[in-house]
């Protein structure tokens, strides 16, 4: 993270994730047109261009259910969390390849139109009372409108800027545009290839994009919620050093339960940056450490260490027979609350 | 003017719009409203195409922070359960669209049955 708005040093991994990122592109996009194209057996014979825009569209979907599969694989299994971190990055490229997919049809079909190529893409296909020869390149642009606004509005500055709610809120549509590149595909290129390769490829990843998210809802959807001002937390045996346990509170309210050795807090489970899930992630250096991007915050008073600004909520917390109780209450942001401290643990 | 016409050159406008905005805000308005950004020029060119595309958004926070007003829910209150709904909503829509994409790919190519046309008639009905 970086107090200001100034370019800082990337670390390592950035460098490798991005360079095997890309990498991996490049392989795809020459496999696909030295082989895959040819084993496509599509209906017509396929001109250059078209076998390119392909590669690009294609590559773009699989981009897309690769980056949108991350977030409750991470959320199931915390070994996907490395991939997690720069996610953003991903996102951009995949914008990119996705602009480059229209940028050869627009180049193609487009080109030579007596009238403007825009306005030619626009009413080259008016069938929307139709299914089969829908105009799929409606839900095409629909797609990369929203890709592109999502990687313009990546930037940390857009975050402070919207207010992280509606940041998150507008970052929300990428399942919108997973859903319009699903039917683009489907309805698209989807009808023309003949080989089963390709199609059992794209079930593959759409399926298992919807069935991971069913998945991860299912994994993180809080139990019934007790009444009163203290929630039962967990056996303070139970909860793991230098790690957390998630308690739901009612409502859209989860906390973090955090143990440091003797040492017990509680914070909000929401990252002040991205929303993160605090309580996945772990103490670094003495300080609660969001498993997304590394924001940092004090265990005692939920405050980023200076020169940061961020604040979450504290909870008081208290021990009755072994057990750790949490109250529902939330304190303002950066409230200082005494550790509960557990005699005797190790 | 067709619809069509007139959806482009709208979006042609309201980017030409963007373009002066993002000149005008990203020069003299983001050093007003964060000193975050005073003395940090490098960043500025990466938000031209954010500003570009959500101008009217832009100027109404840009305008909402010059007068000092709130910025709305705070920042550690996610929208977690839209998110759930909204992520199940999206895998059953995918679901549907597969499911129903391959049922129209398991039928067999419609052909029409050739129609005879009849040639052209003269006022006396020979042909």
């Amino acid at each position: 993270m970086s107090v200001k708005f100034v370019p800082v040093q990337w670390t390592i991994n950035k460098w490798l994730y991005d360079a095997v990122l890309i990498a991996l592109v490049a392989i795809y996009i020459w496999m696909f047109i030295r082989v895959g194209n040819a084993a496509a057996d599509v209906t017509r014979p396929v001109d250059g261009a078209t076998v390119r825009m392909r590669a690009f569209g294609t590559c773009a979907f699989f981009m897309l259910s690769f980056i949108l599969a991350i977030g409750p694989l991470a959320r199931l299994d915390k070994r996907w969390l490395p991939l997690l971190y720069n996610r953003r990055h991903f996102g951009v490229i995949t914008a990119v390849v996705a602009a480059t997919h229209a940028s050869f049809v627009m180049g193609w079909y487009y080109a030579f139109s007596p009238t403007d190529a825009y306005e030619a893409l626009l009413i080259s296909n008016l069938a929307y009372n139709t299914l089969v020869g829908f105009p799929f390149e409606a839900l095409g642009i629909f797609a990369l409108l929203i890709l592109v606004i999502l990687a313009a509005t990546s930037h940390d500055f857009w975050l402070w800027f919207l207010t992280p709610p509606v940041w998150k809120a507008l970052h929300l549509s990428i399942y919108a545009a997973y859903a319009a590149v699903v039917g683009h595909v489907a309805l698209g290129y989807l009808q023309d290839v003949k080989s089963p390769v390709f199609p059992l490829m794209f079930a593959a990843c759409a399926l298992g994009v919807a069935g991971l998210h069913a998945a991860a809802w299912w994994a993180s959807r809080d139990g019934r919620v007790e009444a009163g001002e203290w929630v039962r937390v967990a056996p303070a045996g139970d909860i793991p050093d230098q790690r957390a346990v998630i308690v739901a509170l009612g409502g859209d309210e989860r906390a973090a339960v955090f143990r440091d050795g003797i040492s017990v807090s509680a914070v909000s489970n929401a990252c002040a940056h991205q929303n993160g899930p605090l309580g996945e992630g772990r103490i670094v250096d003495g300080c609660i450490t969001c498993p997304w991007h590394g924001f940092q915050y004090r265990m005692q008073d939920g405050c980023s260490p200076a020169p940061f600004t961020e604040k979450i909520p504290t909870y008081r917390l208290k021990l009755e027979d072994g057990v750790v109780f949490i109250d529902r209450r939330a304190n303002p942001p950066g409230t200082p609350v005494a550790p509960l401290v557990l005699e005797g643990a190790p | 003017m067709s619809l069509a016409a007139f959806i482009v050159e709208a979006v042609r406008v309201y980017a030409l719009i963007g373009l002066c905005l993002a000149a005008i805000f990203l020069v003299i308005g983001i050093g007003r409203i964060t000193p975050d950004a005073r003395g940090a020029y490098v960043f500025r060119p990466l938000l031209i195409p954010g500003v570009v595309l959500l101008w009217p958004v832009v100027l109404l926070r840009w305008t909402a922070i010059e007068r000092g007003a709130e910025g709305g829910q705070a920042p550690y209150l996610p929208p977690r359960r839209a998110q759930g709904f909204v992520a199940l909503g999206m895998a059953a829509l995918v679901v549907a669209v597969v499911a129903m994409v391959f049922a129209m790919r398991s039928e067999p190519p419609v052909e029409r049955a050739p129609v005879l046309l009849e040639a052209p008639q003269t006022a006396t009905g020979e042909p």
